[in-house]
């Protein structure tokens, strides 16, 4: 008995020893340090400090007068009476509208008595629930269900707070800013959306915390955005859980600065039911983090666990599916980092492109991290911990931790977009179309190419359909009506989209028929 | 039992005969299934869209499509739609068409069916459908089943603008106006993929 136990003490004894010898050699051995070590301590791109209210810099001001909205009235026509500053405070009911908000400054609340919440109900017939073009506008406290459409899209709006809605089986996007400067995102709990659940497209300083995202196809998606932090959320069973990507053909070509860190992320093995062909149908299930052609990604902190393809993958937009080059955009996902993470039981039975990787670099046990593709300066703080695959020119990062960086939101408000009076059609193809057309890759539309085609010399019935879409493709979903859009903005954006080019540049729209 | 026969020996005759006399003297390029004539570079027709077949048959009478000098295979093709003596013709015989169950010509061009899938999904399929079964909507005529070599014939003819330029062909300006967006080796990948569709 006492034989037995000693042997078992000096088996730990050379066991430990072992890990000590390992982490000797390992640290003697010539790996590159890669990142500047205060890569987060003295970050430029983050101005506001520990102790500063998150929602300092976002939102409705408030200052002005409250209008209440009971159950049978419309809040869209309170929306149409408010003027900046208001607060429209909605009390728990059943409200069947889409509200449209194109001022600035107004906060729009939802009341929540003895469990009961303000309820807006698509039906399945109407597209959108609620659409802001206003810059400081907050929503919060609604519960979203049964659209089309987009539960909560912002378009080129700053300074927003989309906080605590729930949003149930509604449509493509769930809380969907597009092309927003400085918001954030928190406590809302999202389930059931074809596309990204949280979709934040094109934008700026942005703060993605503690919300809740499970059974869809993309839980968190941070796409063609800079300085973005996405922490403390609870991510499970979507087909892909936090994805950071650049999709091609937009306006906006860059995704960098982006931090994904403290993040609950299991079980993310939802069977894909985008629409076949789009670009998240080419998300295979069981992907935990999903890095595409995105820079300085730093992932860290997170718990990652029981996701069946692989817990991380980091690729290029060459190794993905669905996807073409844009000549515009570099596809490489370059200056990756991989702090500490807990993960376990990742990888279990992955796709056949990683499982014909792992027989080539003869590795048996379950990939928690994967690499395909080049990604150039990137990092992993400890490989020791994980089973990874195609990491070996990842160096070991020069920093340990992201504490030092708290938000990438503003001290102060982002001043509204530059867009003048005639750049109006300009402002809606960013804010609006780019959400789900681009230049020459299919998204949830057709690209704009294939428009450019269709309507050539026909804008009038370009803005035409867009008031009143009828289904014409049967494997793309149906277009969302834009007919909140006057009949003049409808033309314009018309006009605009067929002359754009793939730099989100308007040229004659002739030059792009005889190119 | 007898009257089945005789039933079957009837449509069998009446497939001969053709259910519209107007195809009889087509059949000589286009093959009695509409399965197309490689030897003649004519396209198989079994299972077009109707409505694209008629049109196509009266831009071919009116020189709409064809009226290029230079196109000798469409030039041969005006003179045939000629002996359509009517629309009424015209119609008959594109109805019998594309009733006629879709055939397989065979594959002559070799490419990346893979690649030749995405690409299609992002420059194609929008309008000719996810299985190239072509979209009524959207005038765009099925592609698969055509046959590669006419499809790479037709698609470098937009690309020069001799199919695709006339003023009043406005699906045809609007397939010109795509064949410009992708290079001739895409196209045979494209094309690889299509061959793989129904197979
Ligand atoms: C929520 C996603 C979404 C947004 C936002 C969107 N579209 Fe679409 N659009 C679609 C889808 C899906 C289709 C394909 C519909 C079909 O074929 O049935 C489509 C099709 C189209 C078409 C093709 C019509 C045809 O005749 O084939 C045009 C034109 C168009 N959209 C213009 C616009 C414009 C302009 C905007 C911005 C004001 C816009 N779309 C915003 C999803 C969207
Ligand atoms: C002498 C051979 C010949 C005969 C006979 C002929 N065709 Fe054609 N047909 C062609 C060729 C070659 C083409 C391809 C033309 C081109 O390349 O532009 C063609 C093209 C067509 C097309 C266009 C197909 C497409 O996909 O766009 C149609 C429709 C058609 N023929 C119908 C007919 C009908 C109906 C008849 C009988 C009235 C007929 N053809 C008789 C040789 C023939
Ligand atoms: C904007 C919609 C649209 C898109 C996108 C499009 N096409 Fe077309 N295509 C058409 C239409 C419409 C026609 C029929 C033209 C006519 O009636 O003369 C056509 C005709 C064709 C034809 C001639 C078929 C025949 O039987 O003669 C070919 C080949 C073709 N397309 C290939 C392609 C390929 C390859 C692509 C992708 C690179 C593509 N098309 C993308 C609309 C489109």
């Amino acid at each position: 008995m006492s034989n037995k136990l000693f042997a078992v003490l000096i088996s730990a004894g050379l066991l430990v020893g072992g890990f000590w010898l390992g982490q000797h050699l390992a640290t003697n051995s010539p790996v590159a340090l890669v990142g500047d070590a205060d890569r987060y301590t003295s970050n430029a791109a983050a101005r506001i400090t520990a102790g500063t209210a998150l929602d300092a810099s976002v939102g409705a001001s408030g200052t002005g007068t409250t209008i209440d909205v009971f159950n049978g009235e419309s809040i869209q026509a309170a929306v149409k009476r408010a003027s900046s500053g208001d607060i429209i405070r909605v009390y728990p009911g059943t409200y069947q509208e889409t509200v449209y908000i194109d001022k600035d400054d107004i906060w729009l609340t939802g009341v929540i008595q003895r469990g009961h919440w303000p309820i807006l109900e698509g039906n399945h017939t109407l597209n959108d629930a609620i659409l802001y073009s206003g810059n400081n506008i907050t929503v919060e406290n609604f519960r979203i269900t049964h659209y089309k459409g987009n539960a909560i899209m912002g378009q080129a709006g700053n300074n927003f707070l989309i906080r605590n809605n729930h949003v149930i089986d509604t449509g493509v996007y769930g809380i969907f800013p597009q092309l927003g400067k400085n918001g954030l995102i928190e406590r809302n709990i999202l389930s059931g959306i074809e596309d990204a659940a949280i979709y934040v497209g094109m934008c700026d300083n942005i703060h993605v915390n503690n919300n809740e995202v499970f059974e869809n196809v993309a839980g968190i998606e941070i796409e063609n955005t800079r300085h973005a932090i996405v922490e403390n959320n609870k991510v499970y069973n979507n087909t892909g859980g936090i994805l950071a990507f650049i999709t091609p053909g937009l306006p906006i070509k860059t995704t960098y600065d982006v931090i994904i860190r403290n993040n609950f992320i299991s079980d993310n093995n939802h069977v894909n039911f985008g629409a076949p062909g789009s670009i998240v149908a080419g998300v295979p299930s069981g992907s935990g983090i999903v890095v595409m052609a995105a820079d300085q990604v730093t992932i860290e902190g997170n718990i990652i666990t029981n996701n069946k393809n692989v817990g991380i993958v980091i690729t290029d937009h060459q190794s993905f599916a669905n996807i073409s080059l844009d000549p515009e955009s570099d596809p490489n996902s370059d200056q990756v980092a991989i702090l500490n993470n807990v993960m376990f039981n990742n990888g279990y039975q992955p796709i056949n492109e990683i499982s014909a990787l792992k027989l080539v670099n003869l590795i048996k046990n379950d990939v928690d991290i994967v690499n395909v593709g080049t990604s150039a300066d990137s990092c992993i703080l400890d490989p020791g911990k994980y089973v990874t695959l195609g990491l070996d020119d990842y160096g070991r990062c020069n920093f340990s931790d992201t504490h030092g960086t708290v938000s990438y939101l503003l001290p102060e408000p982002a001043e509204p977009h530059p867009f003048t009076d005639t750049e109006k059609g300009k402002m809606a193809y960013y804010g609006i179309c780019t959400g789900c057309h681009a230049y020459n890759v299919r998204m949830i539309g057709p690209p704009v190419q294939i428009i450019q085609a269709l309507y050539m010399d026909n804008p009038e019935g370009l803005a035409d359909y867009i008031a009143k879409p009828i289904k014409k493709r049967e494997d793309y979903p149906e277009m969302p009506a834009q007919n909140y859009l006057s009949p003049e903005l409808r033309l314009a954006v018309a006009k605009f989209m067929l002359g754009v080019d793939n730099q989100g540049q308007f040229n004659d729209p002739a030059l792009n028929q005889n190119p | 039992m007898q009257l089945r026969h005789l039933f079957i020996l009837l449509s069998c005759t009446s497939a001969l005969t053709f259910a519209s006399p107007h195809y009889q003297t087509c059949a000589s390029c286009h093959g009695a299934q509409g399965e197309g004539n490689a030897a003649m570079q004519a396209p198989a027709l079994a299972g077009q869209s109707a409505t694209y077949l008629a049109r196509q048959l009266n831009y071919f009478k009116s020189g709409i499509r064809g009226g290029d000098q230079s196109d000798t295979l469409a030039q041969q093709m005006r003179a045939m739609a000629g002996i359509l003596p009517s629309e009424a013709a015209v119609q008959s015989v594109s109805l019998f068409l594309a009733n006629l169950p879709r055939t397989q010509p065979a594959v002559t061009i070799s490419g990346d069916a893979d690649k030749g899938y995405k690409l299609y999904n992002m420059k194609c399929g929008a309008c000719h459908g996810p299985n190239g079964q072509g979209n009524e909507a959207l005038k765009a005529p099925a592609l698969a089943g055509v046959g590669d070599a006419y499809l790479a014939r037709q698609f470098t003819l937009f690309k020069t603008g001799a199919r695709g330029s006339h003023p009043e062909d406005k699906p045809g300006r609007q397939m010109k106006m795509m064949s410009t967006h992708l290079s001739n080796d895409d196209l045979r990948d494209v094309l690889a993929y299509i061959n793989t569709i129904g197979r």
